[in-house]
């Protein structure tokens, strides 16, 4: 994992919860001060070093700002990698995994548009529980494998995510 | 100098501290170069008052023309008189195919992929065509500020890839120009907008130019400009309203088959003028080949609907992608010359369910942000509240893996600067060398995708299939432009490339471009040399007659005077020389023998105030 850490960065404590709107801030001031546009007549190194630091820092942004990013790197920084697209050994969440695909194939099918949109926020509802279940747990280090459990599903549903993105666009032909 | 300062108070030159930085629009059709002078910025004119340079460059066997001149021979020269060039930028041959007959040119494959075009010059490729036109521009600038450049902000549409960005920045390079920054059209114009109205809250940004298309969601905060999402097409403009119409006018006159190059020219400005006239009358006649017609405005908007659908529809994808509600976009910007289009800019209206905003000149608005942002970047606004610029990639960026497939690294509409990595493995038992092909676009297969370089990292350490763990890191510049490296690493083994598009000019035909280049460098830098005399010379004569007139009787000996005269005759006689440095001399000798007189004119200027008595009664 990059150093410093991503929370120091913005001078937060390393926390699920996190304030939107406040870490947004922060980034725009950060931005400022290492984008490599203030380097522009500077010299070479001192760009290539804003170049830099200003990639991490949209990198250090980007993971902060995604609810399932941000949980797999706390983790992470506890000594616990997640490896992206393991497979899950959570029979019940796969039960519910294809029971959504088969939904939005149908949905697909039927260029259901208002359909599509029902589904989207029933899955940002899901999200929100997934959220919830983990900001409960994570640190308890008894949890860990539901902790890891629950930031796979996060996963899952970003990646359903973009797919009902994909079929959007799909049915807007 | 001192005389020029008694005869013309109020006029004084500036001090040249400022370091001089230009905004360019390199358009398909027009291209504009605009500067901050005394407090405003806007777009630079040429001699006869013109802003806008169109886009076409025409070769003579000894000369070259850029501009409005060039356009006037499209039609009777087609192909030695390129224009559109910026459809070419980045492209290969095949790319090029697909354009099929709307461009007239006679093409030849060359060391590169690059399409070449056989010109009377010999054969071009579009970035040196693309370097004629900047280089017109950066003339004009020079001979407008009065100095040489310390670089230029060079827009391209969002939507550029990697090789069409890298086209542009070679384009520049040959015309001498150093880039500042290539910057986003609708970002420019973001800034133009924003910055003229304070503004904060979400713009979308709907920039509809000759060639291209382009849509940009951004949101404003406090000089902040974050770009959340950005789409387009770079093969949707004007010029297919144009061929839109041209089609119909055929199937009207009932014409068919292949045309002449010189023909299909002269249809097009027939197309072009009557789609320019209907955006302010309901209905034109068209003439062509004896035929005569009327074609109303319902009908051209029939015509070019399918168009503004597709532009519509990225319009949609861009909201999606950025995350906000329709709802949530408190301004729409319309930038380019086809926004002027009435149907146009009724059916972005209505998406975005608000009039979009055309107060700023559609075909201005670009260049005028670009040359804000040059100002910033060439340092001269480092005390004012710094405008901050936070654009995206277009395109996602990521490799081929196995079966063929695109794996992304770093997804569309990701802020830059950015780098990431992701590690990949072997697939054979002692597996010694990776094959690594870069490739930008959205689709799963690579054959859908844009290939923008391959390359190999050798001497990877035997080890069993998947034991070797090999990273690679992909890094995007504020340019928008990638590198790419790749590292084994139990074993340290490197190997990394500046992206070199594939459809790129390679290394030789560069160097032989940048020997031509200079070459004309030198002329360039002759010229300006004269020029540049020139206005000193007549600037000092100006002031001397001025002088000679109000005080010469008064203040100077006869003999003093006739001395001074023939100075002054002997420089007017060189001002048609072309001979640079004899004026140079001449006007160092009129300047010289002139000071006396300047010394006293002060000095009865100094007496007369003391005296209590105004200047104007000294004169009279």
């Amino acid at each position: 994992m990059g150093t410093p850490c991503h929370f120091a960065l913005f001078e937060l404590k390393p926390e699920f919860e996190l304030d939107l709107a406040h870490l947004a801030d922060r980034y725009r001031e950060l931005a400022r001060q290492v984008h490599p546009d203030r380097f522009a007549d500077a010299g070479e190194s001192e760009q290539r070093q804003a170049l830099e630091r200003s990639a991490n820092l949209n990198e250090a942004y980007q993971t902060l700002k995604s609810p399932s990013r941000r949980a797999r790197y706390l983790l992470a920084i506890e000594g616990h990698e997640v490896p992206l697209e393991a497979t899950v050994q959570d029979p019940a969440f796969l039960m519910q995994q294809m029971h959504w695909r088969e939904e939005l194939e149908e949905l697909h099918e039927q260029a259901d548009l208002d359909g599509v949109a029902a589904f989207k926020s029933r899955l940002k509802q899901a999200q929100q529980g997934l959220n919830d279940d983990f900001a409960r747990i994570w640190q308890d280090s008894e949890r860990r494998a539901d902790a890891e459990r629950l930031v796979r599903r996060m996963q899952f549903l970003d990646k359903l995510t973009q797919e009902v993105r994909q079929l959007e666009e799909r049915l807007d032909d | 100098m001192a005389l020029l300062q008694i005869a013309e108070p109020g006029q004084t030159p500036q001090p040249h501290q400022r370091r001089l930085a230009v905004g360019i629009d390199l358009g398909t059709t027009n291209s504009l170069v605009a500067a901050l002078r005394s407090g405003v910025t806007a777009p630079l004119a040429d001699a006869d008052g013109q802003v806008i340079l169109p886009s076409v460059v025409r070769y003579h066997a000894e000369r070259i023309e850029v501009g409005a001149q060039a356009r006037l021979a499209a039609a009777t020269d087609p192909f030695n008189t390129i224009s559109s060039v910026k459809r070419l930028m980045g492209r290969g041959l095949a790319d090029v195919k697909q354009l099929g007959d709307q461009l007239p040119y006679r093409f030849r494959q060359a060391e590169s992929q690059m399409p070449f075009i056989e010109t009377v010059q010999g054969a071009k490729s579009p970035v040196e065509v693309s370097a004629e036109i900047l280089r017109a521009l950066r003339q004009r600038a020079e001979a407008t500020l009065g100095g040489e450049l310390v670089g230029a902000v060079i827009t391209v549409p969002a939507y550029f890839d990697d090789a069409q960005r890298q086209a542009t920045k070679d384009a520049a390079r040959l015309a001498g120009l150093s880039v500042l920054r290539l910057l986003n059209e609708p970002t420019a114009a973001a800034v133009a907008y924003g910055l003229d109205r304070q503004a904060e809250g979400v713009v979308a940004i709907y920039d509809l130019g000759g060639g291209t298309f382009d849509i940009s969601i951004l949101r404003l905060t406090k000089g902040v400009f974050e770009v959340l999402a950005t789409g387009g097409d770079t093969a949707l403009g004007g010029d297919d309203f144009d061929h839109a119409v041209a089609d119909w006018i055929l199937e009207r006159a009932g014409v068919s088959g292949d045309l002449e190059p010189g023909a299909q020219r002269e249809l097009l400005k027939i197309a072009c003028d009557a789609k320019e006239r209907l955006s302010d009358v309901d209905a034109v006649e068209v003439a062509y080949a004896g035929w005569s017609g009327e074609l109303q405005r319902e009908t051209f908007d029939a015509l070019i609907e399918p168009m503004i659908a597709r532009s519509l529809k990225s319009c949609r994808r861009a909201v999606r992608d950025s995350g906000v509600e329709l709802e949530e976009i408190t301004a729409v910007v319309m930038v380019g010359g086809s926004t002027r289009v009435p149907r146009v800019r009724s059916a972005v209206g209505q998406l975005f369910g608000r009039e979009p905003l055309t107060d700023i000149d559609p075909d201005e608005v670009v260049a005028i942000g670009a040359a804000v942002q040059a100002e910033t970047l060439a340092g001269n606004n480092r005390d004012g509240e710094e405008l901050l610029l936070l654009d995206v990639i277009p395109l996602s960026l990521g490799l081929e893996t196995m079966g063929g497939l695109m794996e992304k690294i770093i997804p569309r509409n990701t802020t830059i600067p950015v780098a990431r990595a992701q590690d990949f493995t072997t697939y054979k038992d002692g597996q010694s060398a990776m094959m690594i092909h870069v490739l930008q676009g959205e689709r799963e297969l690579i054959s859908d995708c844009r290939s923008l370089a391959r390359f190999e990292l050798r001497g990877i350490p035997p080890m069993v299939a998947g034991a070797a763990k090999i990273r690679v890191t992909f890094q995007v510049d504020a340019d928008g432009l990638l590198s790419v490296s790749a590292r084994e690493l139990a074993s340290g083994v490197e190997a990394s490339i500046q992206v070199k598009p594939s459809y790129g000019l390679t290394d030789g035909e560069i160097a032989r471009m940048l020997e031509d280049s200079f070459r004309k460098a030198d002329e360039d830098r002759d010229a300006r040399a004269l020029r540049e005399q020139l206005v000193d010379a007549q600037r000092l004569l100006e002031a001397v007659e001025a002088a000679l007139v109000a005080d010469g009787e008064r203040l100077l000996s006869a003999e003093e005077r006739v001395a001074i005269d023939s100075q002054v005759a002997e420089l007017r006689g060189l001002l048609d020389s072309q001979d640079a440095l004899a004026i140079e001399r001449q006007t160092k000798r009129l300047s010289q023998i002139t000071d006396a007189f300047a010394a006293r004119r002060l000095d009865s200027t100094v007496k007369a105030a003391l005296a209590g008595r105004r200047l104007n009664d000294i004169e009279d």
